[in-house]
């Protein structure tokens, strides 16, 4: 739990408050570091004038005086403090940045894999990481491995799961010739098989580059919000010039350090000191969900998804299904079915297997040949037959223990009672053979088939379950049910992506009433039953072609394509190295479920960048009213009636300028935090937003300034 | 305080110019987008004739650029041809009073000032000082004689009106999906004028005369009056000049009192009746900015933002109690001159019917206001398309709030929409305020004999706001009638018509064929935008000129608060 | 397409449509419209010249325009330099019946005569809009007209050709 320290609140807090941070923040004040900040530039610009006044005011006459050189001193401090500021919090951002992609060092993927050394005619296994293997080495494929790196089998046939990578629920054969996948998984048989990729350089690296400001290229949107702060300051430094110009020709006797406090009041400060850094910590906020982005861009491309393409196994369900009823044909009873299926499946290791001996179980079905288990000659699935069962002889064998069997003990077991591999012969009197499998298969080998078989079959599966047959010394007895367990709070996550006007569209194996069973269940509208990874591709291009953004996940080397045309792509650290290669994001986690949250982070950055924007220049209404009238109180007492605060005559520019630094620290939180938001329509996140930052940004310096110029006033500045 | 019956007379005037507005928009919809029209059968051999004798093709759409450079260069030669007239007009026909020519920096000054449709007048038209509260000796500024009141004034009154109807109505295009161009500079401008204000300036200008408004070549009458004595009654083709000048949002009177003049204003009746058109024209493009883009809509914000601000405007204005004071017609009272002095900023026309020295600082402060934003509902054409550009940069900014992307009409605002809108919201800052420290820091205003007080400074930052909002209503008149003042305000006239009016066309030229998403994320026709935006504009514009704005207006109000108004 | 070639292209078209939009603008469009208004309206059209109708009709002026009456029995208008355009031809309701008493006494016509003719000639007001005025020449003929043996009597200068 290394990653999780450094992502805690007071973690963050050391890690980044470093003297390194602190050393970086200074270093950055130099201002030919600055430019590319241009209002942070020009702060810093004015603060060397204002500290030039305090050196030496008669250069500055008839705009400054001797008098006020402590004045000015206090302003350049301040001034200095506001670019200080805006360093700073670019420097947290980014150690916070570093720190995060430095945690997830420990995630990189590591598989150990079984390289085959071959030494004349002696093959040697040895275990290797996977980020050691190079293309063309031999590696040994076992049941229950997961593919290390993609590669071509050489030999055997084996019933891989590339579920979590394609979506595709059903194992899928693989024989010499075929290519397997990284990250997919072997159900059965061994495989020997032939590196062809090398293994993908570390996106550490690649991450550590992007989060150094300096070198992170600015994204659009961060272009466009500089032009604003850019036209701003330009509006602004006209204004402040004009009014230095009248001070002069119309004798106001304006002090020019008070034009310049107005002026950088007015300077949209606050969005200036914390754009780069909202931008680092949107970055960093995927990071700590242990997702690498390839670029600042694709995250805020994530925030204008429209639709979002969703693969069922591994999003909307977990990989793996449950049984959860028996059903018997015509002359049979539950009980008998449960118990068979029990049979068949105690030595069946998989999930399926296990929610079957456990559905029986709670059932009461526990079959009395279990016993018999011991002598009992098993079946394995194999791709051929899509079938597995069990022949049991009478008489011998153990008792069950009493209660829930963990998966250990039950090893423990079946090691002790391991059955003879050899199969195949026909069941004699006093032998049991339960054979169980998908319909089709297992109707091929019944001696009769019920004549309610099929309507059953279709039943199951328009509940968007998967039926499962079972059978007896060869006769057909009942049907199993087997349902996909839904993700937790995934019919919540829809429903929050389909608020925000997204369009879920969810992809699957399965038959149509599967898949439109499931797609009803979880509230999804459009769905693509049967799916092939090359639907993924022709419904990215479809949306695109109506100008919609797209967000997609993907793993396989088939995705790849519509990764790579798709707005949004995120691929599966587990998946191959062709689909990382052509996403934008990686999932590290390899939980296709986050590319909700990919989204929502995506909104997240935009909303904060909006909303701090806003608050800047919202904060001018305040600023000018504690400014304009004490500039010209002493030529112009009448509009010391527009001092509706009340502010000190000698205080109140401080107290503007105080607020307008101290605002950028206090907003610090915020914008490395990102804002929090409900899931909501778009039109109700812009006019919640609008009115705390749009009116916020106008109330709060009002109170802020009013309550630092009470201070100083007590102070007896 | 507003009065009850006031307020109604208000908020009639307000409800039949957006009615009227509503019910022209389709017809100038038609003008262009080339719709079938009953009217075809007669003005089709007449625009197919003038096309024929310009030599263009009409079928040929332009881009931005071309349809910006083609607008900009009939504008040149209307200019120039004005130019003659007005330097020549001693020696040309229609001048029954013999006036001689203009000076060349004051021609210079007034073909751009009607040009870009300011109609800002250093020149009492009718030639002699007649006791007005502002004349100063007008020994250098002569008469315009009837050729030029028409060939000149008139003629860049029609010509800069229609120019502001086209590029907005090119503006419109490039924010219309699948549009392929922009149209064409030469149909759309010969078009608004055949099908458009011809025909409704012909109508308006009769009802003129039946309220009053003289229309002769006769010179002016010299009558002796009841008691014995002598007067010059000062008639001329007013009513056709008044017709478009305000149907044009121009404002250029043929007195130097404008509206105030009896001749050009006689009664309560033709006062409302110029309100009116001021009025009908900039409402009716809101609703044609949305009937062209086929969302009909999406003239909410741009008229309801518009209207909403000029609601501020009036609600600033009515503050103080009116009544017919120093500056005013009895027979407009305190009311009218008030309610025409708000109208005449919000949609930047620029004529007046009372003296602006008779007007409370705040009724200044709301004309003030109402040229700084130039789109409440702001002048024909640029009205809209500053509006539109508002839109966008509020959609930009605060709509990121959002959580996407913004987007307007489906399309992302990138980087270079931005940079154009912030280009434009330069232009005025520049154009207003460099001119206006100028005026002081080199003499021009105190050779004049304005003050650096208040009052002062008021007058010269409203001569150049008006300059550059194209707004034409000014305190200065024929006093401003010096070479700096000429030059300095046919400058920021000519950057504040054309320097905004090209970069919105890029603009729009840019968003053609931009990318859109048929999702809507943040809905602009909402009401909640339309608030936002008017918040925005509040914040954006009025904001940036407060500290200028308290040196002029606000400050003499808070003097005039003590002292006395 | 290049920026000069653009711009040569349109030179010729533009120049044209200038003298064009001159011709229709500035020339013909203000001939029609005074050869219509002199037609329909020729009154207005030449300036709503007043006439004295009584004994001769001779033209006393503009009823737009107003004139100096230093004659104490008449309505005095507005002082020029308060209005905004000098010449306002009009008074306020208030600021006619504040002078009846004046005239009254000066010419003995009874103070409700002068009110009624006052009454007659208010203009400036429908249903429960606008605020009443009156115009002084309008007024002052009305008086005239009304008063012709009292005026000829008192002042016989008014009614010299």
């Amino acid at each position: 739990m290394q990653t999780m320290r450094h992502l805690s609140r007071s973690g963050l807090r050391t890690s980044l408050f470093s003297r390194r941070t602190l050393r970086d923040s200074l270093i950055r004040l130099n201002p030919a570091l600055l430019l590319s900040n241009p209002v942070m530039f020009i702060v810093e610009l004015t603060f060397f004038v204002v500290a030039a006044m305090a050196v030496y005011p008669p250069a500055f006459w008839p705009v400054a005086s001797l008098a006020l050189r402590v004045y000015y001193v206090e302003i350049a401090l301040i001034l200095l403090l506001t670019v200080w500021f805006a360093t700073l919090s670019n420097a947290l951002a980014e150690s916070q940045a570093k720190n995060t992609a430095n945690s997830l060092r420990s995630l990189e993927s590591e598989v150990q894999s079984k390289k085959i050394l071959v030494e004349g005619d002696v093959r040697r296994v040895v275990a290797t990481p996977s980020t050691a293997l190079r293309k063309g080495d031999l590696i040994l494929l076992e049941k229950n491995d997961v593919v290390p790196i993609d590669a071509e089998v050489l030999e055997g046939i084996s019933m891989v799961d590339e579920s979590l990578l394609t979506g595709e629920s059903t194992p899928v054969r693989k024989a010499p010739g075929d290519e397997v996948i990284g990250g997919s998984k072997i159900i059965s048989d061994n495989l020997t098989a032939r590196v062809t990729v090398n293994p993908e350089e570390t996106y550490i690296s690649q991450m550590i580059k992007m989060v150094e400001s300096s070198k992170r290229p600015r994204t659009p949107n961060e272009v466009a919000v500089t032009m604003v702060l850019v036209g701003l300051t330009a509006i602004f430094t006209i204004i402040v010039s004009a009014l230095l110009g009248l001070s002069i020709t119309l004798n106001l006797a304006i002090d020019l350090s008070v034009l310049i406090a107005l002026y950088v009041c007015l300077l949209p400060t606050t969005i200036g000191a914390l754009l780069p850094a909202i931008g680092l910590s949107g970055i960093s906020r995927l990071y700590r969900r242990k997702i690498v982005a390839k670029s600042g861009r694709a995250v805020e491309r994530a925030g204008d998804t429209d639709v979002i393409i969703l693969d069922k196994t591994g999003t909307i369900t977990v990989g793996n299904r449950q049984a959860t009823e028996f059903i018997p044909f015509e002359g049979h009873t539950s009980k008998e079915v449960g118990e068979a299926a029990f049979l068949s499946s105690w030595h069946d290791d998989t999930p399926e297997g296990r929610s079957l001996i456990r559905l029986a179980y709670e059932d009461g079905f526990v079959p009395r040949e279990l016993n018999a288990l011991a002598v009992s000659e098993v079946y394995e699935f194999s791709a051929s037959t899509r079938t597995s069962g069990v022949k049991i002889s009478q008489g011998s064998g153990f008792m069950l223990p009493k209660g829930d069997k963990s998966g250990r003990e039950r090893g423990r077991l079946r090691r002790k009672f391991e059955p003879r591999q050899e199969a195949g012969s026909a069941p004699s009197e006093d032998e049991t053979e339960i054979i169980k499998g998908a319909p089709d298969a297992v109707k091929k080998i019944v001696r009769t088939v019920p004549s309610n078989y099929d309507e059953l079959v279709n039943q199951i599966s328009s509940r968007g379950d998967t039926p499962l047959a079972v059978t007896k010394n060869r006769e057909a007895i009942g049907l199993i049910r087997l349902r996909d367990v839904l993700k937790p709070d995934i019919r919540e996550k829809i429903e929050s992506v389909k608020v925000m006007g997204i369009r879920p569209v969810m992809l699957t194996g399965d038959q149509p009433l599967t898949a439109k069973s499931i797609a009803n269940e979880v509230g999804i509208d459009e769905y693509k039953p049967e799916a092939k990874p090359e639907d993924k591709y022709e419904i990215v291009m479809r949306e695109q072609a109506e100008n919609r953004v797209v967000a997609m996940i993907g793993d396989g080397t088939n995705d790849a394509p519509a990764l790579a045309a798709a707005d949004v792509g995120l691929a599966m650290n587990s998946g191959t190295q062709a689909a990382k290669e052509a996403a934008n994001m990686v999932d590290l986690e390899s939980n296709p479920a986050k590319i909700i949250e990919v989204v929502m982070l995506g909104k997240q950055l935009l909303m904060t960048r909006g909303a701090v924007t806003t608050f800047s220049i919202a904060n001018d209404v305040a600023k000018y009213f504690a400014i304009v009238p004490v500039m010209f109180a002493s030529t112009l007492p009448q509009l010391k009636a527009l001092n509706i605060l009340g502010l000190g005559l000698n205080t109140a520019v401080l107290s503007a300028l105080i607020f307008n630094a101290v605002i950028i620290p206090l907003l610090i939180p915020l914008a490395m935090r990102g804002i929090r938001f409900k899931p909501t329509s778009t039109m109700s996140l812009f006019i919640k937003n609008a009115l705390i930052y749009g009116g916020g940004g106008i109330i709060v310096p009002f109170i802020g300034i009013k309550l630092i110029d009470t201070a100083l006033l007590s102070l007896g500045a | 305080m507003i009065q009850p019956a006031d307020f109604l007379t208000l908020v009639l005037i307000l409800l039949s110019a957006i009615v009227a507005g509503r019910l022209l928009a389709p017809y100038i919809v038609k003008i262009f987008t080339h719709a079938p029209s009953r009217l075809d059968r007669f003005l089709d051999p007449v625009e197919k004739a003038i096309y024929r004798l310009l030599g263009v093709a009409p079928s040929h759409g332009m881009g931005w650029r071309e349809y910006f450079l083609s607008a900009l260069i009939v504008n040149i030669f209307q200019m120039i041809l004005a130019f003659i007239i007005f330097v020549f007009q001693g020696g040309l026909p229609l001048n029954p009073q013999g006036f001689p020519g203009f000076s060349l920096d004051l021609a210079f000054m007034q073909v751009i000032s009607f040009g870009t449709n300011t109609n800002l007048q250093h020149y009492n038209g009718e030639g002699v000082c007649n006791q007005l509260p502002n004349c100063y000796p007008l020994n250098n500024t002569p008469g315009l004689s009837y050729l030029s009141q028409m060939t000149a004034v008139q003629f860049l009154q029609f010509t800069s009106a229609t120019t502001g109807i086209c590029v907005a109505a090119a503006m419109i295009r490039g924010f219309v999906a699948n549009s392929r161009d922009m149209g064409n500079f030469y149909t759309d401008f010969v078009r608004s004028l055949t099908r458009l204000f011809l025909p409704l300036c012909l109508i308006a200008a009769l009802i003129f005369v039946g309220l009053g408004v003289p229309q002769t070549l006769n010179g002016y009458r010299i009558v002796s009056t009841l008691e014995g004595s002598t007067q010059t009654i000062l008639v001329g083709p007013v009513a056709s000049l008044v017709s478009i000048m305000q149907l044009g949002t121009n404002g250029g009177g043929y007195y130097g009192a404008n509206s105030a003049y009896p001749f050009q204003n006689p009664n309560p009746a033709s006062d409302i009746f110029q309100i009116f058109l001021m009025l009908l024209i900039p409402t009716a493009l809101c609703f044609v900015y949305g009937q062209m883009l086929g969302k009909k809509k999406e003239a909410r914000p741009i008229l309801w933002g518009a209207y909403s601000l000029f609601a501020i405007d009036l609600l600033i204005a009515f503050i103080p109690n009116y009544t017919l004071s120093r500056g005013m017609e009895a027979r407009f009272g305190g009311f009218f001159s008030t309610f025409w002095t708000v109208v005449t900023t919000a949609v930047t026309t620029g004529s007046v019917n009372s003296s602006l020295f008779g007007n409370h600082p705040l009724v200044i402060l709301s004309a003030f206001m109402g040229m700084l934003i130039q789109s409440s509902p702001g002048g024909k054409g640029v009205g809209v398309m500053y509006m539109v550009m508002y839109v966008v940069i509020t959609v930009f900014i605060v709509g990121l709030m959002s959580g996407r992307t913004p987007e307007y009409l489906g399309m992302k605002i990138n980087a270079r929409d931005v940079k154009l809108v912030m280009l434009t919201f330069l232009v005025h800052p520049v154009i207003i305020l460099v001119p206006t420290v100028l005026a002081y820091a080199t003499g021009a205003a105190s050779a004049i004999g304005v003050s650096t007080g208040s009052t002062g400074f008021t007058q010269i930052f409203y001569e150049f706001t008006s300059a550059a909002a194209n707004n034409g209503s000014d305190f200065l008149g024929a006093t401003g009638n010096t070479p700096f003042f000429n030059i300095s305000t046919a400058l920021v006239m000519l950057s504040g018509r054309f320097i905004p009016i090209g970069l919105l066309l890029a603009l729009a030229g840019s968003m053609m064929n931009r990318r859109r998403t048929s999702e809507i994320g943040l809905r602009t026709d909402s009401a909640t935008f339309t608030i936002v935006l008017v918040g925005s504009i509040l914040l954006l514009v009025v904001l940036t000129f407060f500290p200028f704005l308290a040196l002029g207006p606000i400050l003499e109000f808070f003097q005039k608060r003590v002292n006395g108004f | 397409m290049s920026l000069t070639k653009e711009i040569g292209r349109n030179s010729t078209p533009a120049i044209r449509l200038a003298v064009v939009s001159m011709l229709l603008c500035g020339l013909l469009f203000p001939l029609a419209v005074t050869g219509f208004a002199q037609v329909l309206f020729p009154s207005q059209a030449n300036g709503s010249i007043a006439h004295f109708t009584t004994s001769n009709s001779k033209a006393v002026g503009s009823y737009l325009i107003a004139q100096n009456f230093s004659d104490p029995l008449l309505f005095e208008p507005r002082n020029s330099s308060l209005s905004a355009s000098g010449v306002d031809p009009d008074i306020t309701l208030q600021d006619a019946i504040a002078q009846v008493p004046r005239i009254s006494n000066l010419t003995g016509i009874p103070q409700g005569d002068i009110n009624d003719i006052i009454n007659q000639n208010v203009e400036g007001t429908f249903w429960i809009f606008g605020s009443p005025y009156v115009n002084v020449l309008r007024l002052n003929l009305a008086l005239i007209h009304n008063f012709q043996t009292i005026y000829e009597q008192k002042d016989p200068g008014l009614f010299v050709l």
